[in-house]
């Protein structure tokens, strides 16, 4: 047995049930939901457009590459993608999207106790965006969180970092999770982008509310996320038309 | 890469040749890099896709999600053999939604860690665990020693318990059926056992079958960062002695870190003494400590103890209960720290709590 015949024996394997199982909060409930190997594939490809409108791509040199956004060249370096297991759901897609684009990546999680990872990943290798940095992380960095700023030119953040890391000297965009979703603002600032395609957004006195727009294994109706926040609709810089989220900062 | 290499010389392609960089949680020092080119499926966990086959996972099956990820996407090797992971939180606190999950899907399998089981242990007073864990094939355990006394509560909840452990970072070894051992892959992996003594693998003779040894490994199938000779500092007993499930490649057995022998007013004892310890009192019996050991060897044994907080009504009366034990495990009357535990798992790292640390 070698690792090639393994892998031809898994690829002859059945796969009767969906990519895997997550879980998010509606109306204060639980709920478990599938990702199909459709939805999955379908996420990967936007997150690898969104990803690529930051300039993810393969590494250029040695140190990071500069692309103040709006990003005209590649950022050139590689990623730390901050995120929990339980996550994977969201920011699978997004890890596999940098293997697609050819930008190493690292992992960061969302603990305290990993913080240390996230800062250790930034400081040795020429990495030159973070990807889902939380305020967890962001405060367990502490000293070195302004170190972290200055070498890493692009930083998505959750909402609950954005305050922290302004003041820490950064411009971070924003990822944050709308229930089974993943909203992600692209270079232009204007919000972030909801996947139309799969999902639709609502907005009522303030808190947002989640349906399935797509042929998902899912099929999420006016789901209530307690999460607070306003729509934007319209067309973005980017090119793209729908629906952009802004979500209160601590959400 | 920069003048400063971070990968220490080991990176043998460029920095963008690799798909993913991961690193060693660099418990006792710094973490060491380590780098694989892939597509599809990440490399280390694709090895455990056949340790998974040998628990009994099968196409259509779900397995609960570890709980950690900085190792990378141990799903991959749920996914290669057609099972279905359910991505819940079964990290410190998440305990109480991922036994909902197991009720919603009645997964055959999960990754478990030493602070899972201490919350685990929790829950079982409130929880019918046998209920719980009827559909399991096994579990998987790793991280850190598994204590008799955790290990029986497991299989008192009918749970049947595979170890597993790295070798030296570059894939894992787990226990078949046979519960005999740590199974190396060898196509992945070449191990070798040499004398813990030796400074250099060059200098360092092989130890005989069986016998105490330190586990060097040299990657086969790592082009990116393919460690050579690693001393990983893990002192093991490896065989080359065919299996009873009939495999043939090495197997060995972890026995502890090399380092954490410490000595203490001239009396020698290694971590697993307190660990044994602590777990025949109740209200520590989760054996949930760490040893402060500045050097190797100290004058003072200052350990430091979680206690349950539900189950302790005195810890006056508690601390002179522990230190009677300790005293009588390793022969010295230790300085004791007692704290909640909640507080002490606060100080665990990548799913395990350091048990040597310097302060």
């Amino acid at each position: 047995m070698t690792a090639a015949s393994s892998a031809a024996a898994a690829a002859a394997l059945p796969r009767p049930g969906p990519w895997g199982i997550g879980r998010y909060d509606a109306a204060g409930q639980p709920v478990f939901f599938e990702v199909g190997w459709d939805d999955w594939r379908r996420d990967v490809a936007w997150a690898r457009a969104m990803l690529a409108d930051h300039g993810v791509g393969p590494v250029k040199g040695d140190g990071p590459g500069g692309g103040s956004p709006p990003c005209a060249e590649k950022v050139g370096g590689g990623l730390i993608v901050v995120s929990g297991m339980p996550e994977s759901p969201w920011f699978d897609p997004f890890e596999t999207a940098a293997r697609e684009l050819g930008a190493p990546y690292s992992i960061g999680e969302i603990y305290a106790f990993e913080a240390f990872r996230t800062g250790m990943y930034a400081r040795r290798l020429p990495v030159t965006m973070i990807f889902g940095l939380d305020r967890t992380v962001a405060e367990g960095l502490g000293d070195e969180l302004a170190e972290v700023v200055a070498r890493v030119p692009v930083i998505v953040a959750r909402p609950d970092a954005a305050g922290l890391l302004a003041r820490a000297g950064a411009q971070p965009f924003i990822v944050s999770r709308v229930g089974p979703a993943l909203a992600v603002e692209c270079p232009y600032r204007s919000g972030a982008h909801v996947n139309g395609a799969e999902w639709a957004v609502a907005e009522r006195g303030g808190e947002l509310f989640i349906s399935t727009a797509g042929p998902r294994a899912h099929q999420a109706s006016e789901a209530a996320l307690g999460l607070r926040g306003t729509l934007t609709d319209g067309p973005c810089g980017c090119g793209r038309t729908g629906q952009r989220v802004i979500i209160s900062e601590g959400a | 890469m920069g003048a400063q290499d971070p990968f220490g010389g080991l990176l043998c392609t460029d920095y963008a040749d690799a798909t993913t960089v991961f690193s060693t949680s660099g418990t006792t020092g710094d973490a060491t890099l380590y780098a694989h080119a892939w597509d599809r499926w990440h490399p280390f966990w694709a090895a455990t896709a056949r340790d998974l086959w040998e628990i009994g996972v099968r196409p259509g099956d779900y397995v609960l999600g570890s709980g950690f990820k900085m190792r990378g996407p141990l799903y991959h090797a749920d996914q290669m053999v057609g099972a279905i992971p359910v991505l819940v939180n079964t990290g410190i606190g998440g305990w109480a939604t991922a036994l909902d999950a197991i009720r919603r899907y009645r997964p055959v399998y999960a990754q478990l860690t030493g602070l899972a089981l201490a919350e685990l242990d929790h829950l079982s007073r409130t929880t019918d665990m046998r209920e719980v864990f009827s559909s399991f094939k096994g579990a998987a355990f790793a991280g850190e020693p598994l204590g008799a006394r955790a290990r029986a509560q497991l299989e008192s909840w009918g749970v049947e318990v595979y170890l597993w452990t790295s070798t030296g970072d570059v894939t894992g070894a787990w226990e078949c059926r046979q519960h005999d051992g740590c199974h190396a892959w060898e196509d992945c992996v070449l191990l070798e056992a040499v004398d813990p003594a030796g400074r250099t693998p060059g200098t360092s003779a092989p130890v005989a079958d069986g016998e105490l040894g330190e586990l060097v490994a040299t990657s086969l199938d790592n082009p990116v960062t393919p460690m050579v000779r690693f001393r990983s500092d893990d002192i093991i007993r490896m065989t080359r002695q065919p299996c009873a499930c009939g495999r043939t490649h090495a197997r060995f057995w972890p026995v502890g870190r090399k380092g954490d022998e410490t000595i203490v007013a001239g009396r020698s004892f290694v971590p697993m003494d307190i660990w044994r310890a602590l777990e025949g009192v109740p209200e520590t019996a989760t054996a949930l400590f760490q040893l402060v050991r500045p050097a190797r060897e100290i004058d003072e044994l200052k350990v430091r103890v979680g206690y349950d907080p539900d189950t302790t009504t005195s810890v006056p009366e508690l601390r002179d209960r522990v230190s009677e034990v300790i005293t009588a495990a390793v022969g010295v009357p230790p300085v004791l720290e007692l704290l909640p535990e909640p507080e002490l798992l606060a100080r665990g790292r990548g799913g395990k709590l350091p048990r040597v640390v310097k302060a």
